[in-house]
């Protein structure tokens, strides 16, 4: 599981002086829970992923996930997630298989349990047929089964996804999303952001709406809801960020 | 460091790297084309400039004044071809002819001659030679018969004899050239060879995002440059054992029939042997390291793959020079000098091309160039730690 307390990011710009890009967040991410950080371009949420993944390191305030503090035991966090973000992060030259097998293998996974991993893998995510072509000649929907193949072959129990269906077209962005509904089922703790309403409204258990590097609210839709008295996470977002809805009876 | 990691890391770079054309090219093609290029283009141009030199250089214009009979036949006995010219400055310049000879008179001493000749050019420049060569060997017969007339005996001429021993031996006068031009173009092909792996494992992994991926993998800083590292290394080393193995296979297959005698000779004396290739193999090897590790570290800075070829190409460049130094006369390696990057080695290469070298000053720039390696590899992992350099954008 994943808990944060009061984690704290400030960034040095050299013209613009110190930005706070996380500020006191603290939340809670249950096994088999699908945790959402909802925000805006810019709010936080890539910062607080990294932060997480022990990318980056905090100013402020700790993490502990799967039982590991970030700040004292980085190497043990990162041996317990899976790391997947729209960019997909894909050696273009390599194959699914040896891209696949890198990283099982940065896991310390034994050769042989690896072999039989990676098929198993494969077959669920129907991989096999283009398992040793190219990746850069695979389609958007072919690569994203790789990343994902790539981010639970070592079995984590916490998966980080980081915008995972930014800029992918609808087939491909559903399969995102049986990924995660998958994962759910399996018991693993998932923790992702987006901007995408809808996908945040299907998906998550919980949603913690991130503005500025601060949480502005955070429960499940029913709680949201009585919270703002707003009916529709998209009213819920923007009363929460204080932005009035364009458009109110016909009128700017 | 976990060694496991370390080879799972090197070995997907490696993949990756010979997958990729642009370094296919940079570190296999250019080292294997260029040294029969150059070694083709330099037979070509001595034997070219040499046959042309020859051919122009056969004609020698001669004044409308009256020149002594004998003069004319010593220049035909050379070989030469006579051409009657007015104006014989004009004709040397206009190229009419090679060079020319005048004789204005007779002085205290005797007949005076004038040769004209344009030193810029090598065919007038070699007529000029050979007409004075001509002319010597008249002047000589000239005396012989006035000593003879004289009564006096020819050994008047000659009270003592000087000869020149080159005692340097042929591996030493073939080494001096070649171990000068080896160690630049093979620390030139180097650097450029490793420019784009080092390139593409570190900007280049920014930029198409791969690079969050591997470091939210277990595989430590430390592993991750390392493994980048030895890489990088196994491909500037590649680069230099091509260029070298090329080299040596252009000498061995021969084929400079057609090119000039000097080029020949100079070819055939190239000191080829296992030893001494070895030995310039084990020089390279701490300097492969090195470029490495300033590759890597200064690449990691960049943001893209763009940015880090604007970062490495004058550093390419820069390499060029302490390995000029090396090639100008009088050069030597001494302790102090051992510790200049570039300069060592390509002094190292060349003194043991000359089989001359010093294991002393070999162990000190094998040493110095480790301990640079180590400092930039530490800085390197310095920066891959740095969150700011990593995530900048």
């Amino acid at each position: 599981m994943i808990e944060v307390d009061r984690l704290v990011k400030i960034f040095q710009d050299g013209s613009r002086g110190p930005i706070k890009a996380v500020h006191e967040v603290s939340f809670e991410v249950r096994p088999g829970e699908i945790f959402g950080l909802l925000g805006p371009n810019g709010a936080g949420k890539t910062t607080c992923l990294r932060l997480l993944s022990t990318l980056l390191q905090p100013t402020g305030g700790t993490a502990r996930v799967a039982g590991h503090d970030i700040r004292t035991e980085p190497d043990q966090v990162r041996r317990n997630i899976g790391f997947l973000s729209g960019d997909m992060g894909l050696y273009h030259r390599l194959t699914p298989r040896e891209v696949v097998t890198f990283f099982g293998r940065l896991h310390r996974w034994p050769d042989r349990q690896l072999r039989d991993r990676v098929e198993e893998i494969f077959a669920l995510l129907k991989i096999h047929d283009f398992a040793d072509r190219k990746i850069e000649k695979l389609s958007s929907g072919m690569r994203q089964r790789v990343a994902i193949a790539r981010t639970l072959v070592h079995q984590p129990p916490i998966l980080i996804l980081d915008e995972p269906t930014f800029g992918l077209d609808v087939p491909t962005a559903r399969l995102i999303e049986e990924f995660i509904l998958g994962a759910r089922k399996t018991g693993k703790c998932i923790l992702f952001s987006t901007h995408v309403m809808e996908e945040a409204e299907y998906l998550c258990d919980r949603i913690a709406v991130i503005s500025a590097g601060e949480i502005r609210s955070m429960g499940t839709m029913p709680e949201l809801r009585a919270r703002t008295g707003k009916q529709r996470l998209r009213e819920i977002f923007l009363d929460l960020l204080g932005i009035s809805p364009v458009s109110e009876g016909g009128r700017v | 460091m976990n060694p496991q990691i370390l080879l799972t890391i090197y070995r997907k770079e490696m993949l990756d790297m010979i997958r990729d054309r642009r370094t296919l090219i940079s570190m296999i093609v250019v080292p294997m084309v260029a040294m029969p290029l150059i070694m083709l283009a330099m037979s070509y141009f001595m034997s070219s400039m040499e046959s042309k030199a020859r051919e122009e250089s056969t004609t020698v214009g001669v004044g409308q004044g009256a020149v002594a009979p004998a003069a004319l036949e010593a220049l035909r006995g050379a070989g030469f071809r006579l051409v009657p010219a007015a104006d014989l400055r004009r004709a040397v310049e206009r190229k009419e002819v090679a060079a020319a000879l005048e004789e204005v008179g007779e002085g205290k001493v005797g007949r005076k001659f004038v040769i004209y000749a344009d030193l810029t050019r090598p065919a007038s420049q070699m007529a000029a030679s050979s007409i004075r060569t001509a002319l010597d060997g008249w002047k000589e017969q000239e005396i012989r018969r006035r000593l003879k007339e004289l009564g006096a005996p020819e050994t008047v001429l000659t009270p003592f004899q000087v000869t020149r021993v080159n005692i340097a031996p042929e591996r030493k006068m073939a080494g001096r050239f070649w171990g000068s031009i080896l160690g630049y173009i093979v620390l030139l092909l180097m650097f450029s060879g490793g420019m784009y792996p080092a390139i593409d494992m570190t900007a280049g992994e920014k930029e198409r995002r791969t690079l969050e991926v591997l470091l939210s993998s277990p595989a430590s800083r430390t592993e991750i440059v390392f493994g980048k590292l030895l890489a990088a290394t196994t491909a500037i080393f590649s680069t230099a054992v091509l260029t070298i193995t090329s080299l040596i296979v252009t000498l061995r297959r021969g084929g400079f029939g057609q090119s000039s005698a000097e080029f020949r000779e100079m070819v055939s004396r190239v000191p080829l042997d296992a030893g001494t290739i070895a030995l310039v193999f084990a020089a390279l090897l701490p300097t492969a390291v090195m470029a490495a590790s300033v590759m890597i570290a200064v690449a990691l800075f960049a943001r893209s793959f763009k940015e880090a070829q604007s970062y490495l190409t004058p550093l390419v460049l820069l390499v060029a020079v302490p390995a000029v130094a090396g090639l100008l006369p009088g050069m030597k390696l001494t302790p102090a000098l051992a510790a200049i990057p570039i300069y060592n080695v390509s002094q190292l290469i060349k003194e043991i091309f000359l089989g001359e070298f010093s294991p002393f000053l070999f162990t000190v720039t094998s040493a110095t160039n480790f301990l640079y390696a180590a400092v930039v590899f530490f800085l390197a992992v310095r920066i891959f730690k740095n969150e700011r350099v990593l995530f900048r954008s």
